[in-house]
């Protein structure tokens, strides 16, 4: 898996190139913000599947609820059956987990692996580079076929982030993150992320097209081996239920 | 006349050798058994509260909880010196105290990983150490060496790795940011149950890199008292001297605080820092609870064991009471008072409760002492549940004692009936009786 995602990015070569100035940079960063950002509501269908070093592969189904002008984020897994109606709830900025064998809910941090794969409720939520980080430019290369940007990202003081440094390979011509590589703290690699294949949807809400990763491949750099996959399947535009993101709305799915 | 009673009850014992026997055979099996899963409780008892107290708990903990916000937890305490100072001066029964990290991670070997649960401690202030872990590889000194960890047998084998390997650690901060820290294996100690599985002890400042925290920041004051058994007293003391000093104090809770870090406090709505002070017994309410248990297990055994005893004595008496009909007659005949019959046979079951229940309790303390000579090794997954990797039993006099009282008692007891009758018995009716 992780050769084809190689292979297909593959025979980086360095392009001479002017470095982007602070403007420039500051624009690139703003328009992948901008074009992954919608104002409305979003629904999606997703798949997880969880690879590890001497485990059986796990495959989850969930849908992905996003109202992004509240920061409202819900996740309700569908499959495995012995997962179904496990929830997650993201409501002012506290992240909840419903399990419905035990009908308890739990505080879980932001930084959470979704049902114990190393996706972060980041990974399904919108782009918000600008709010979050500082950038700076570090070249211009060639990523497989793609020309790019490699941009390093650092954590503004006070905002708390899973990686508090990013580097990204922003492909020149469309701005699509292509590459992500997510460092810990000390400094060292954690994940890297790849998603070769975008989509656009049009927005009604926004007036203008959303575009979002249709495959995020993650390797786990600290436990060679592991890697999770994330498909994002059947984007839906339209307004949500008003009671949707509640408490009582997930516990309701498993009754 | 005492001495002339004694020997009458033994004559009478001694003749009839096999009933006697064979019910002072069954008593003595069953005091043996109750001697032996006593001893048994007592040393995974003994074991486990001798291991915790010295690798994570204090006879009372100064812990506490850190939120930035309130769906974020961490085990912290901080500004510690100056909580260290509120506990000294409030605290004379004071022994010493120890400051230790807390937290958790993954560890990552290069060949697998397993979740840890950290104690950050500076070895050269832990004398107990020494006497608690046995080191099998390494030496427990290195731990004083910056970034280093020690693991416990069944941690090494599971990771696959040796002394002088590095792992990396890998959690998230107090803020939630991810952070590694790479940590060099020194040593490598016995199991030492259940707290082996799931606990490793780091050094001290790795802790505090891998948590980004400041150096006036750690997990938990341990105590240690003269005393142990004033941990409550001093536990509720310091609650009130730490609230008066203007700290916010978490209500008792006899929950460890590895169970309020995952369940209860990232529910509560506070943010900030709160204190929350613990005794030992609340650390390990856990395992209190399965020993606890065990016990109860252990007297339900006994009590079944008992009625069967009891069953047997009631039936054993009767047989013997209808065997000796004209015996009791001939006694009441020439004179004997009811009481003095009623005493005689008591005396009987005494004797044979005294000796089959002491023989029983003499038997098992040979067994237990045996048993702990040949220092029998127990497979990995029962360390766990015993709490010793190897099978120690406790010999308690006062416990062994009160077995056999209280099975020499039950007997007693248990003859009442059966001896009341024989006293009743009219003489005449007696000698006249065929059988």
């Amino acid at each position: 898996m992780r050769l084809a995602a190689v292979v297909l990015l593959a025979l980086v070569a360095p392009v001479p190139a002017a470095a982007l100035g602070g403007t420039e940079l500051a624009k690139v960063v703003r328009e992948i913000d901008d074009r992954q950002r919608n104002q409305g509501d979003w629904k999606a269908l997703c798949y997880m599947e969880q690879k590890e070093k001497d485990k059986t592969d796990v495959v989850y189904e969930l849908l992905v609820f996003r109202r992004d002008q509240d920061d409202k984020q819900m996740f309700l897994f569908t499959k495995p059956k012995s997962e179904a109606g496990k929830g997650y709830l993201r409501i002012e900025k506290n992240l909840w987990l419903y399990d419905p064998s035990t009908g308890r809910w739990e505080r879980r941090t932001e930084r959470e692996r979704i049902g114990g794969t190393n996706t972060r409720r980041g990974d399904l939520d919108e782009s918000r580079l600008v709010e979050e980080f500082d950038a700076k430019w570090e070249a211009d290369e060639k990523l497989g076929v793609y020309a790019v940007h490699r941009i390093l990202l650092t954590s503004k003081p006070g905002v708390d982030v899973a990686f508090p440094v990013v580097r990204l390979w922003v492909d020149q011509t469309s701005f699509n993150i292509l590459k992500r590589q997510e460092l810990a703290l000390s400094g060292r690699l954690m994940r890297t992320v790849y998603q070769p294949r975008w989509r656009k949807i049009f927005s009604p809400s926004k007036k203008a097209d959303v575009w979002y990763p249709e495959e995020i491949r993650i390797f786990d750099e600290i436990e060679k081996g592991n890697s999770t996959l994330i498909l994002i399947k059947d984007i839906d535009l339209r307004h949500l239920e008003a009671n949707l993101f509640t408490k009582a709305w997930l516990e309701s799915r498993s009754r | 006349m005492l001495l002339t009673d004694f020997q009458i009850a033994a004559r009478n014992l001694a003749t009839h050798t096999r009933r006697n026997l064979f019910l002072g055979g069954a008593l003595a099996a069953v005091t043996g058994l109750l001697v032996l899963l006593g001893a048994l409780t007592s040393g995974m008892e003994s074991a486990m509260m001798e291991s915790a107290t010295t690798l994570m708990t204090g006879h009372v903990n100064v812990g506490g909880f850190f939120k930035i916000t309130s769906s974020s937890t961490a085990p912290l305490v901080s500004e510690y010196p100056r909580v260290l100072e509120v506990v000294k001066a409030n605290v004379p029964e004071l022994d010493w105290a120890t400051v230790r990290g807390r937290g958790w991670a993954k560890a990552v070997s290069e060949a697998t990983s397993m979740d840890l649960v950290l104690v950050g401690v500076d070895v050269t202030k832990e004398p107990a150490f020494r006497r608690v872990l046995r080191i099998k590889q390494g030496r427990l000194e290195d731990l004083a060496q910056p970034n280093t960890l020690l693991l416990f047998e069944g941690q090494a084998d599971r990771l696959k790795a040796k002394v002088n390997d590095v792992l990396t650690l890998s959690a998230p901060t107090d803020r939630g940011v991810n952070n590694t820290a790479d940590v060099r294996v020194v040593a490598i100690a016995g199991n030492v149950g259940l707290l082996s599985a799931f606990s490793a002890i780091i050094q001290g400042d790795a802790v505090r890199q891998l948590y980004g925290l400041k150096t006036t920041t750690t997990g938990a004051i341990h105590l240690y008292l003269d005393d142990p058994r004033a941990a409550p007293a001093v536990a509720s003391r310091l609650r009130a001297a730490l609230a008066k000093a203007g700290w916010r104090v978490m209500d008792p809770d006899p929950q460890p605080y590895w169970m309020k870090l995952m369940q209860t406090v990232p529910s509560e709505d506070w943010t900030g820092q709160k204190l929350d002070v613990t005794t030992a017994d609340e650390e390990m309410g856990q395992f209190k609870q399965f020993i606890a248990a065990l016990r109860i297990v252990t007297w339900l055994l006994g009590v079944i064991l008992m009625f069967v005893v009891v069953i047997g004595i009631l039936n054993t008496l009767a047989i013997a009471i209808r065997e000796r009909t004209r015996e009791i007659g001939t006694l009441r005949a020439i004179g004997m008072q009811r009481r003095k019959v009623l005493w005689l046979f008591l005396l009987e079951t005494a004797l044979l409760g005294a000796g089959g229940a002491g023989a029983g309790a003499l038997v098992a303390v040979g067994i237990a002492a045996a048993l702990n000579a040949a220092h029998i090794a127990l497979p990995e997954a029962a360390q766990i549940f015993l709490a010793q990797d190897r099978l120690t039993f406790l010999l308690e006099p006062g416990a062994i004692l009160r077995t056999v009282l209280v099975l020499g008692g039950l007997t007693v007891a248990a003859s009442i009936f059966p001896a009341r009758r024989a006293a009743r018995l009219k003489p005449v009716t007696a000698m006249h009786h065929i059988g």
